[in-house]
């Protein structure tokens, strides 16, 4: 069924919106998501590595390194933390858990006791490094990796949610859009033939009789126009009622 | 009827003399049941099935001839797949579950040392982990030392053994090749210390995740020690993944010594490299250095060795029930070999248990053993602060496609 070219502009219209709404949305979602995951894993992060930096110093003080490298190992194994590794106060290596090895990156940079810093390590991918000392950083320190791919997956996650969820409503909502245009463009379009029929009897045209009548009785503005239309029609049809 | 009673008695006595001169009768009821959780599956399935299949070639004969004290020992084992967390549920249902005895047998570093705080948490229920197969330090210092028992020499005697005879021979530039998780930090610490002892650095260490196949490249951790240009490399890792770094190391060019410690699996890698040697017509089992905790079973001038063989071919143990179903047994292996002397100690000690067993003694009685002789080449003994009963390391080197012992490090001299 072919829309009336008055209400093609009306479901642009709602098309256009639907855009918008998406869009900004959207844009508010990977704001908001970033935001709140990042402040959430460093903060994390942060606690994980002075749990570890606070329960390794008796290991390393007192116990054999696969201990430590069996605590970290657990760490490791948590949502997000992609890297954790322990040096000591000379910066020499106590434990970690790179594989195939320690990344350049890391062994030549900067390992600062405390803080955060951010890290694109070839081949690994890019992190979030969170330090902690041990023992007022006398003893070394623990740096936690979170990767950042993982908050990258959770906004693409979150936004693939939320575009499901438009595109439902947007759907649901063109359907609905176009029940109700065509409701009201089929009686416009019945009105326009019922003119035309009125100016030229003689011309084709696929309104019936019983169309015609139905127009005629339809209480709204559409019959009302309809029957103004029939009442010029007679008039001008009239010779004595010209003026 | 006094007359038919003296009649009796000499047949009474016949049977009396019979059931003393049987082996003693056991039951279900009475059995010694040990708990094991080891590798049956997995990347390092061969580790926990020879090790089981070795202690129970020993444990057959011993039930054959009427158990320790009447009683029958079984192993009741469950597969950790050398897995953490599988372990420690594994330890939790042979401790609270099943009840057994005592804990025997654990295969690996990342398992015991997660299971040894469980040992701590329930000691006063006097468990003992008897002879875990790893040589890593948790289980023979405090605090938890005093929960295991261990036959073997430790990763430190090991590594320190490997250093100190590559330096020797001018191959002082050692690299490390090693599991990540704490039985790889175990060999990297007592190669790292021995080397400090003679002043020396690590030249570069490489890594791989435990679990790694044999099918799988290990390239990267090869381009990285290449990079290091080392002397001699020495392995912290399990067969599957060794066998893999040897082979593509070779490929790549990198023709120095490396050296495989005893977790390794030395039949197993050594299975895998002809396999490939003879898919890649290329000899990767040169320059080959695995050291042992346990003699060669091809020493059979060995009373010990003799017993193991002919107790392995009498018995023909199998895998562990419901495991190793598409996995071929060895006829001999180091691991078995092990099994096998940890299975003589272990009734050694329970026969000094006495008649009645009570877990809170075992302690006590391995306390008491000294100048055993099991055949490990020095005479094994404990005492109250001493839990390892052997130093012995063995070398050995492939020629002929089997382990043999090392007896001239010059053809590595640099």
């Amino acid at each position: 069924m072919r829309i009336a070219r008055l209400f093609q502009k009306t479901m642009f219209g709602i098309f256009l919106l639907f855009g918008i709404i998406a869009l900004s949305t959207s844009a508010l979602c990977v704001y908001t998501v970033d935001r709140q995951l990042s402040t959430e894993y460093v903060a994390n992060s942060r606690t994980i590595a002075q749990t570890i930096a606070n329960s390794s110093l008796d290991i390393i003080l007192n116990r054999d390194l696969s201990t430590l490298q069996s605590l970290i190992d657990q760490f490791r194994e948590l949502q997000g933390i992609r890297y954790i590794y322990i040096v000591d106060e000379h910066g020499d290596w106590l434990a970690h858990t790179f594989v195939p090895g320690i990344p350049k990156e890391i062994l030549e940079g900067d390992r600062s006791p405390d803080g955060t810093v951010e890290r694109r390590l070839p081949g690994f991918g890019e992190f979030v490094e969170v330090a902690s000392p041990i023992l007022d950083g006398i003893a070394g320190s623990v740096h936690v990796g979170m990767d950042k791919g993982l908050i990258a997956l959770k906004i693409q996650t979150a936004i693939g949610q939320q575009i499901y969820l438009i595109s439902i409503i947007f759907i649901v909502s063109i359907v609905g859009a176009y029940f109700l245009v065509n409701l009201a463009a089929h009686p416009i379009t019945q009105l326009g033939g019922y003119t035309r029929m009125l100016a030229a009897p003689d011309a084709p045209t696929t309104l019936t009789a019983d169309d015609a009548r139905r127009l005629l009785e339809r209480d709204d503005e559409v019959g009302q126009l309809a029957r103004i239309a029939r009442h010029l029609a007679h008039r001008a049809e009239t010779p004595d009622s010209r003026p | 009827m006094i007359g038919h009673t003296i009649g009796l008695v000499p047949a009474v006595l016949l049977a009396a003399a019979a059931i003393w001169a049987a082996p003693a009768r056991t039951s279900p009821g009475n059995e010694l049941v040990v708990g094991m959780s080891a590798a049956f599956s997995g990347a390092s399935r061969g580790l926990g099935i020879e090790l089981y299949r070795g202690s129970m070639a020993y444990f057959t004969e011993v039930n054959r001839q009427g158990g320790v004290h009447g009683r029958p020992i079984r192993i009741l084992g469950y597969d950790d797949g050398y897995q953490p967390n599988a372990a420690v549920q594994n330890t939790l249902k042979l401790m609270l579950e099943d009840d057994v005895f005592l804990l025997f047998n654990y295969v690996g570093t990342p398992t015991v040392t997660r299971v040894l705080p469980l040992l701590k948490k329930y000691e006063r229920l006097h468990f003992t982990l008897f002879f875990p197969f790893t040589g890593a330090q948790p289980h023979r210092e405090l605090p938890y030392g005093p929960l295991a028992v261990n036959l073997r020499a430790s990763y430190r005697q090991e590594t320190r053994g490997l250093v100190d005879h590559f330096v020797d021979i001018g191959r002082a530039r050692v690299a490390v090749f090693y599991q990540a998780d704490a039985y790889g930090r175990s060999g990297w610490v007592g190669v790292r210390e021995a080397l400090s002892a003679r002043g020396l650095r690590m030249a570069g260490e490489a890594t791989y995740s435990r679990g790694t196949k044999f099918t799988e490249s290990l390239d990267r951790q090869v381009a990285i020690l290449q990079e290091a240009k080392p002397d001699v490399i020495i392995s912290i890792g399990a067969y599957e993944a060794c066998a893999a770094f040897i082979r593509d190391a070779r490929k790549a060019g990198l023709d120095v010594p490396i050296a495989n410690v005893s977790f390794v699996g030395s039949e197993s890698l050594l299975a895998l490299l002809q396999s490939a040697s003879a898919a890649d017509r290329r000899d990767y089992t040169t320059n080959l250095v695995n050291s042992q905790v346990v003699p060669s079973y091809e020493h059979t001038a060995a009373p010990v060795v003799r017993e193991y063989r002919a107790l392995m071919e009498r018995h023909a143990p199998t895998p562990p029930a419901g495991f190793g179903t598409d996995y071929t047994p060895l006829p001999y292996s180091f691991v078995s070999l092990e099994g096998f002397l940890n299975a003589k100690l272990l009734v050694e000690v329970l026969t000094r248990l006495g008649p009645e067993p009570d877990r809170a003694r075992l302690r006590t009685v391995v306390a008491s053993l000294t100048n055993i002789e099991l055949g490990m080449g020095a005479p094994v003994g404990f005492s109250a602060d001493n839990n390892q009963g052997s130093d012995a390391i063995f070398y050995t080197t492939v020629r002929d496609g089997r382990f043999v012992p090392v007896t001239d490090w010059s053809e590595w001299r640099r």
